[in-house]
């Protein structure tokens, strides 16, 4: 079989990091990757070239204007859009692991191949509406990361978080996977952007079984982006996993997760269907379920890592108010949103990396003072909690304006108003991190256990810190062409074609 | 030059940051350079704005100044980076920019650590004063006025005294409770009126059924009136005066809570005007109650810094009793009375500060008389405490009486007795601060080992001089000539006044263009709510 070259175009994303998966796993069978520094220089290298080379073929395509597809795979604007995404952030995740694994004396090449086919995954799953791609999009995207969480075989915690992680979310894998199956028995279609027409032509648009399969499908969703109630595993996933791969899950799990709902979403379950409306009372209930569960809890957090993914959890809130309010400025303001939040979470999980807290030393006593040793990470630090608590000119303010915005024209005031209640308890927390950072001095025990242990250099966590801050501070000067050159152009461009 | 031309605001506004993040790269070891730079490029901005704003003849609306160039469309709402200089913000403009240098200046040796991080964070602090005072946008304005906090949290929390991370985290949040409330109001306003125009949004805003336009002036209104601090939502302003360091306090006093008032005035009172009438009268009373509560509580405190801080309660519900009589005599008195404030406080707290530097306490029990040790100081001191009463012949007088005169002839139905509430507020001012004088100043020497007088010994330096004299000179002028002062507000203030009492909805007064909005009918009468404009994307 020959592909024509439109059809490879649309493969080639998804092929180099996998490619480049294959050749990293090659190159880890030496056995001497552990003491040969050259070797684990290759095998990073080789990662870093094929997300590289996927970011810069995708940037390609989205120059020319080139919407390629193969069969069911839509390398479309919005998959474009995904692609230059989890690039940056598997880009970011990798420049960071280097860091961290040395800093924890426990590199392995696998973890940087898990880590490409995991991308390769999320690639596919945000491309297409194809039931069955969708699935294994899915299912490529999560088994990586559920041995990633439990990477560091070292420590305990970390097989019980990759454990936890994989049995719930093996559930919620099953859970999408029949779902798939009611909508596909009913409508006797397996693109799920055509079966909510075809099951009203059918008149079975409200069947019980429908519903029961949309919410099942859902609910697959709401277990990724970690949702209220299906968000149980996140503290404890993110705990255990190394820093880099919990930025990476907080961000592009979620992240993908939220664009593939924006093509399914909107056109099968939006709210102008009959079941759309139901599922979207659904949403804005659990929405609010996660605003409040989320900000709450991370209230009461002393380890900055379990703080992060409650923030997490509510920032999940705040994008599933975008999908509530539905309009398209509203699925702009998401995309905006997660760009931003890309930048912002990334770089808050690069900080540990950078001030090189290893193991279980993430509690907020072990930050204490450390601003002032790194200015410029302080800086960037400062830069990331405003932006997440959502306080202008920072870019998270306006990815939450465009939201709330939005809200309060679909007549959602009170949705609004508990948003900006959620964010201003929000800010408590955030607060505490640079309380911790710059107003607080270190602790004489702190300081006496740093003074035993070496200094701790991280140049390249360092430098993604600084580039995050500098998307962040972007993000609020430059906001309007984010949205219009990009976000607004990924949603048009792409979802237009499709439907 | 031609930028500059064009872009006199822009200059103003920015430059301070612009230098604030050269200081802020600067290595820990160059603080003292960075302090002098941080200095000199805020007396440079003092003396530009000066001889610009004075400089132009204003034109006939009064605007000194002005910049607007559309910014962006976001969700179909455009946004214009529309900033101007007129009678209502041109004298805290001035007021802003004199301060920020001289407190400088007064606190060059209050701080040991990391000065020139703390000189980046002032010029920093700086640009959100200045933006959110000549911003004509309300999300510009709402973008300056949120950016404000964050320099001021960290003033607060790292430079500050031992309950200092309590202050700042309470200072942060209470002012964002109000202010990310008041983005939901105006989130909802400007989808009615389709853009942060002000004028744009009034028009809406009087289109809207009265109920729905109480609820937004609620939410204009508490956002301010925490920042101002009205009672009862007053509490945090104690709490981050004590703490903050002497410079933080100054401009807190000086300039960030006169951003309260010149909300109320600037924006919640002209585009809610019905409801600012309607709720005149209880905004009447908690001023009334915040000028005798703050002054009894100030009564009491053992500390001057407390003190000065809950005097500061007091005299900003003079201002707002001023905004609430709806005349122009009691308005005017307010605007007067901000500058005075700003003047009298500012230096209060650079007294306070200077003492402390010397004795480190500020309990009035630790001190007894000063005069004998201090007499320079405490002659300024004495100047400052009698503008701080309203003594005739300095600003507070002036402000103060028309304030009073201004209730007394509001035409609320219990203003004579607010008028003589208040006044009595005059007394007890004259009360707690003669006392405090008294027990600081007078008396015998207090001879303690531990006193804060025994470890006095230097009288003010040439350095300090130089700061206390202009303020001084101010507080003669605004008390003799205040006219100086208050002639630019006086057509803008007269002309708010009285679209707000005409009988007819503000809208077809400023407004030609009805015909963009049919169905309100022509009488006074509640107008249908106007069709919401539909979001184009």
């Amino acid at each position: 079989m020959s592909l024509t070259p439109s059809q490879w175009a649309a493969l080639l994303p998804l092929l180099v990091p996998a490619l480049g998966a294959c050749l990293v796993i090659l190159m880890s069978l030496d056995k001497d990757q552990a003491t040969t520094k050259w070797i684990r220089g290759a095998m990073y290298g080789t990662a870093l070239m094929a997300v590289a080379g996927s970011f810069w073929y995708l940037t390609d395509l989205w120059k020319t204007g080139a919407q390629p597809t193969f069969f069911q795979l839509h390398m479309d604007r919005l998959a474009q859009f995904t692609g230059i995404f989890v690039m940056v952030a598997a880009a970011l995740t990798i420049l960071q692991s280097w860091d961290h694994f040395h800093q924890e004396g426990w590199v392995k090449g696998e973890t940087l191949a898990l880590l490409l086919f995991s991308v390769t995954g999320m690639m596919l799953f945000a491309s297409t509406t194809h039931f069955v791609a969708l699935f294994l999009g899915l299912e490529l995207f999560s088994i990586p990361l559920y041995a990633l969480v439990g990477t560091v075989r070292a420590r305990s915690e970390s097989a019980e978080g990759g454990m936890k992680y994989f049995l719930t979310g093996a559930v919620a894998s099953s859970c999408f996977l029949m779902g798939g199956v009611l909508i596909y028995g009913l409508s006797g279609t397996l693109d799920l952007a055509a079966a909510a027409a075809t099951l009203r032509a059918q008149g079975l648009a409200l069947d019980p079984l429908v519903l029961v399969g949309a919410a099942l499908m859902l609910l697959g969703f709401l277990f990724k982006v970690s949702a209220v109630p299906f968000h149980q595993w996140t503290p404890d996933a993110y705990e255990a996993s190394p820093h880099p791969i919990a930025g990476f899950m907080s961000v592009a799990t979620k992240g993908v997760a939220f664009i593939a709902l924006l093509r399914i979403f909107p056109s099968s379950l939006g709210p102008l269907t009959a079941v759309g409306v139901k599922m979207q009372a659904v949403v804005a209930v659990l929405a609010v379920a996660t605003l409040v569960l989320g900000n709450l809890t991370a209230l009461v957090q002393s380890n900055v890592k379990r703080m992060l993914a409650y923030s997490s959890i509510s920032h999940a809130g705040y994008l599933m108010l975008g999908f509530v309010a539905g309009t398209p400025a509203a699925h702009t303001g998401v995309l905006f949103y997660l760009v931003i939040y890309l930048a912002m979470n990334l770089g808050a999980f690069g900080l540990l990396t950078a001030f090189g807290l290893v193991g279980e030393h993430t509690t907020f006593e072990d930050l204490r003072g450390l601003g002032w040793k790194r200015p410029a990470l302080g800086f960037s630090a400062a830069v990331f909690m405003l932006s997440l608590a959502g306080i202008p000119p920072m870019g998270g303010f306006y990815g939450k304006y465009m939201i709330f915005r939005e809200l309060v024209a679909t007549g959602h005031v009170s949705l609004a108003i508990l948003g900006v209640l959620a964010s201003l308890v929000s800010a408590y927390y955030y607060l505490r991190f640079l309380v911790a950072l710059f107003l607080q001095a270190p602790s004489a025990e702190a300081e006496r256990l740093a003074s035993d242990r070496p200094v701790v250099h991280a140049p390249l966590a360092g430098a993604t810190v600084l580039v995050s801050a500098a998307i962040v501070l972007a993000g609020g000067f430059l906001q309007y062409f984010l949205v219009e050159g990009f976000a607004k152009r990924a949603l048009v461009e792409g979802l237009g074609l499709i439907r | 030059m031609t930028w500059l031309n064009l872009h006199p605001l822009t200059f103003l506004v920015f430059a301070p940051t612009l230098l604030g993040f050269v200081l802020m790269a600067l290595p820990h070891k160059f603080g003292k350079l960075a302090r002098l730079l941080g200095f000199l490029g805020a007396l440079g901005i003092f003396i530009l704005s000066l001889a610009w704003l004075l400089g132009h003849t204003p034109a006939a609306g009064g605007t000194v100044m002005a910049e607007r160039a559309p910014w962006f469309t976001l969700v179909g709402l455009p946004v214009d980076y529309a900033l101007a200089v007129d009678g209502l913000n041109l004298w805290l403009v001035l007021l802003t920019t004199f301060l920020v240098p001289l407190t400088m200046l007064g606190t060059w040796n209050s701080l040991k650590d990391r000065i020139g991080t703390f000189a980046a964070l002032f010029l920093l602090l700086e640009t959100g004063m200045l933006g959110a005072l000549v911003a004509q946008d309300l999300f510009v304005f709402y973008l300056f006025w949120e950016a404000m906090l964050v320099p001021m949290y960290f003033m607060i929390g790292v430079w500050g005294g031992d309950e200092r991370r309590y202050a700042a985290n309470k200072f942060f949040l209470y002012t964002l409770s109000g202010s990310l409330l008041w983005l939901v109001a105006l989130l909802y306003l400007a989808n009615k009126a389709g853009g942060f125009n002000p004028a744009l949004m009034a028009q809406a805003a009087s289109a809207l059924p009265f109920g729905v336009q109480g609820w937004l002036f609620i939410a204009f209104a508490v956002a301010f009136a925490i920042k101002v601090p009205l009672f009862p939502l007053h509490t945090w302003l104690p709490d981050a005066h004590v703490q903050a360091p002497t410079a933080g306090s100054v401009i807190l006093a000086g300039v960030l809570l006169k951003l309260g008032g010149y909300g109320f005035i600037r924006f919640a009172i002209p585009m809610f005007p019905q409801a600012a009438m309607h709720y005149a009268k209880p905004i009447a009373l908690l001023s009334v109650i915040a000028i005798v509560y703050g002054a009894l509580v100030a009564m009491v405190q053992r500390d001057i810094k407390k003190l000065v801080a809950y005097s500061s309660v007091s005299h900003m519900g003079f201002v707002m009793l001023g905004l609430a009589s709806m005349t122009v005599i009691g308005t005017q008195g307010a605007m007067l009375q901000m500058l005075n404030h700003g003047i009298s406080t500012g230096a209060l707290f650079l007294l306070v500060g200077m003492l402390y530097d010397r004795a480190h306490t500020r309990m009035i029990a630790d001190f007894g008389g000063v005069a004998v040790k201090m007499p320079i100081f405490t002659t300024f001191f004495m100047i400052v405490t009698l503008s701080s009463i309203g003594l005739p012949l300095t600003n507070g007088f002036v402000g103060e009486f028309w304030i009073l005169n201004g209730t007394f002839l509001s035409g609320f139905s219990w203003g004579r007795l607010y008028a003589c509430l208040a006044t009595s507020g005059v007394l007890l001012g004259a009360v707690y601060m003669l006392w405090m004088f008294m027990r600081v100043f007078w008396g015998p020497e207090n001879k303690d080992e531990d006193s804060g007088t025994h470890h006095l010994h230097s009288d003010l330096n040439a350095r300090e001089i130089a700061v206390m004299l202009p303020l001084v000179v101010l507080i003669v002028w605004m008390g003799v000539h205040p006219k100086t002062f208050v002639a630019a507000s006086e057509v803008p203030v007269a002309a708010l006044l009285q679209e707000i009492k005409a009988p007819a909805p503000r809208v077809f007064v400023l407004k030609p263009a009805v015909h963009e909005a049919p169905g309100i009918p022509v009488s006074g009468s509640p107008a249908p709510e106007a069709p919401a404009a539909h979001e184009v994307h």
